[in-house]
C-alpha cells in the first residue's frame, strides 16, 4: 500500500492528547483575547476537530493579523525552496496560545523607560543598553595543597599477578 | 469467600485521569458551560452575561455572572431568601418565588446600570410570552440563561425565574415552550394557566382541596401559611403587592455579620516560610553550640 499524503498524515502521535489529559479542554483557552499584532504559538489541540492548522505550522509563531468571530489569522514564516514566505493562516483559538517570546522584550522596555525617567530627574546620564557577558574578574587560589605526582618504575612481578 | 482478584489495580490508579473538579462534584455541565461562555473574538473584552439560576431544597439562587480567567464575577444577584423584605415569607421554592426572585434580580441589575427607568418591563404580569422591545437611547441588557444540571421540563422553576426577568426589562433569548401552561397538543401557550402560576394559582387551588378532603393534613402542610393568615383567596393579591414592592425599591441590602467567633485550635499551625527558615537557623546554632565545633556562616 502507497504511504498516503492526507492533511493529517504522520499526526499521530504529534496530534494526540497529552497523558492523561484528554477529554473536555480548560475554559481558559477560550476567555482570552487576541488583539492584532500579538505573537501567538500555534499548537494544535487534537480534541477540537474544527479550524485544524495542517501539521506544518504546529510549533510555529507568528503574527496575529485578523480576530474573527471563533479564529485567528496567524502570519507565519515557511521556508518554500530558497526564500521565505510570509504565509496566512486562519486557526480556531483552541490552537493557539499566547506566545512568551516578546515578553522578555516588554518587561524590559518597561524597566528601561522607568530608569530613564529616574536618570532625567536626578539629571545623570545612562546608557541601558545590554552588555554581553565580560571575562570573569581574577581570584587568587585559596586553600590549596600542592601534590607531586610522579610516575612509578614498571614492576614486573606484581603487575602480571593477576592474568597471564 | 476465599481470595478475591483486586478490582482496581495499581495499574489503574496510574492510568486514572480526574475529571475536573466541578465535574467530580456534579455541580458544573462544561459542555454547556463552554457554549455559554465563549465570546466572539472580534467583541474582545466585551463580558458576556449569564443569568444562572439554582435552585436548592430551600433557596432559589438568581445571579448575573459574567466568565473571567481569575474567576466568574457575579455582577448582581438575588436569592428568595430575601423575599421577606418584600412580604414575602412562605413559599419560598415555589414557581411564583422563582417569578418574584427573577423580578427582583431584574429590577436590581437595571438599577445598578441606570436603565430602570428606561426599560419598565411587563408591568401587570399577564403570562404572556413578553419580549423587551429596544428603545432608541440603549439597547437593553442582554443575558443567557443557565440553568445548569436540571431537566428542562415545561412548568420548571427555573423557568418561572427567567419570566419575571423577562418581565424585568431583560433581554434574553428564550422560547415560550417551557412555560408552566405550554401544551405540547396545541403547540401553544395558554397564558391563563401561566398566570396563574405566577400569582400563586397551583398552591390555592392545593389548598382548596385538601381543606375540602383531608383538614388534618392541611394544618399540617400549610401550618406556616395558616400562622400568617394567609388563605387560598388572598395568595393572587399577596403576590402582587410582593411585585409592586419589589419594583418600588430593589436594590440590595448589605446584611451585617459580626465577625465568626475563633475556635479553639486542636491542631498545630502550618508554620510561614520565614518561621521555618527561622527554627532551622535556631535548631542549628543549638547543634554547633552542643557540638562545640566551627560554627558555619551560612546557614542555609
Amino acid at each position: 500500500m502507497p504511504a498516503g499524503h492526507g492533511v493529517r498524515a504522520r499526526t499521530r502521535d504529534s496530534f494526540s492528547r497529552p497523558f492523561r489529559k484528554k477529554g473536555y479542554i480548560p475554559l481558559s483557552t477560550y476567555l482570552r483575547t487576541y488583539k492584532i499584532g500579538d505573537h501567538v504559538d500555534v499548537k494544535v489541540n487534537g480534541a477540537v476537530h474544527k479550524g485544524m492548522p495542517h501539521k506544518f505550522y504546529h510549533g510555529r509563531t507568528g503574527r496575529v493579523w485578523n480576530v474573527t468571530k471563533r479564529a485567528i489569522g496567524v502570519e507565519v514564516n515557511k521556508q518554500v525552496g530558497n526564500r521565505i514566505i510570509r504565509k496566512r493562516i486562519h486557526v480556531r483559538v483552541e490552537h493557539v496560545q499566547p506566545s512568551r517570546c516578546t515578553e522578555e522584550f516588554k518587561l524590559r522596555k518597561l524597566k528601561n523607560d522607568q530608569l530613564k525617567a529616574e536618570a532625567k530627574a536626578k539629571g545623570e546620564i545612562i546608557s541601558t543598553k545590554r552588555q554581553p557577558e565580560g571575562p570573569k574578574p581574577g581570584f587568587m587560589v585559596e586553600g590549596a595543597t600542592l601534590e607531586t605526582v610522579t610516575p612509578i618504575p614498571y614492576d614486573v612481578v606484581n603487575d602480571l599477578k593477576g592474568g597471564y | 469467600m476465599g481470595f478475591v482478584k483486586a478490582q482496581k489495580t495499581r495499574a489503574y490508579f496510574k492510568r486514572f485521569q480526574v475529571p475536573f473538579k466541578r465535574r467530580r462534584e456534579g455541580k458544573t455541565d462544561y459542555r454547556a458551560r463552554i457554549r455559554l461562555i465563549n465570546q466572539d473574538k472580534n467583541k474582545y473584552n466585551t463580558p458576556k452575561y449569564r443569568f444562572v439560576v439554582r435552585i436548592s431544597n430551600k433557596d432559589i439562587t438568581a445571579q448575573i455572572v459574567s466568565a473571567n480567567i481569575a474567576g466568574d464575577m457575579v455582577l448582581a444577584s438575588a436569592y428568595s431568601h430575601e423575599l421577606p423584605r418584600y412580604g414575602l415569607e412562605v413559599g419560598l421554592t415555589n414557581y411564583a418565588a422563582a417569578y418574584c426572585t427573577g423580578l427582583l434580580l431584574g429590577r436590581r441589575v437595571l438599577k445598578m446600570l441606570e436603565m430602570d427607568d428606561e426599560y419598565q418591563g411587563n408591568v401587570e404580569a399577564t403570562g404572556e410570552d413578553y419580549s423587551v422591545e429596544p428603545t432608541d437611547t440603549r439597547r437593553p441588557f442582554r443575558a443567557l440563561l443557565d440553568v445548569g444540571l436540571i431537566r428542562t421540563t415545561t412548568g420548571n422553576r427555573v423557568f418561572g425565574a427567567l419570566k419575571g426577568a423577562l418581565d424585568a426589562g431583560l433581554d434574553i433569548p428564550h422560547s415560550e415552550k417551557r412555560f408552566a401552561g405550554f401544551s405540547k397538543d396545541n403547540k401553544q401557550l395558554d397564558a391563563e394557566v401561566h398566570r396563574k402560576y405566577i400569582y400563586g394559582g397551583h398552591v390555592a387551588a392545593y389548598m382548596r382541596t385538601l381543606i375540602e378532603d383531608e383538614p388534618e393534613k392541611y394544618q399540617s402542610h400549610f401550618s406556616e401559611y395558616i400562622k400568617r393568615g394567609i388563605e387560598a383567596d388572598n395568595i393572587e393579591s399577596l403576590y402582587k403587592k410582593v411585585h409592586a414592592t419589589i419594583r418600588a425599591d430593589p436594590t440590595a441590602k448589605k446584611s451585617e455579620k459580626e465577625p465568626p467567633k475563633q475556635h479553639k485550635r486542636f491542631n498545630l499551625k502550618k508554620l510561614t516560610y520565614e518561621e521555618r527558615k527561622a527554627r532551622l537557623i535556631e535548631r542549628l546554632h543549638a547543634l554547633n553550640a552542643a557540638a562545640g565545633g566551627v560554627d558555619s556562616e551560612e546557614e542555609d
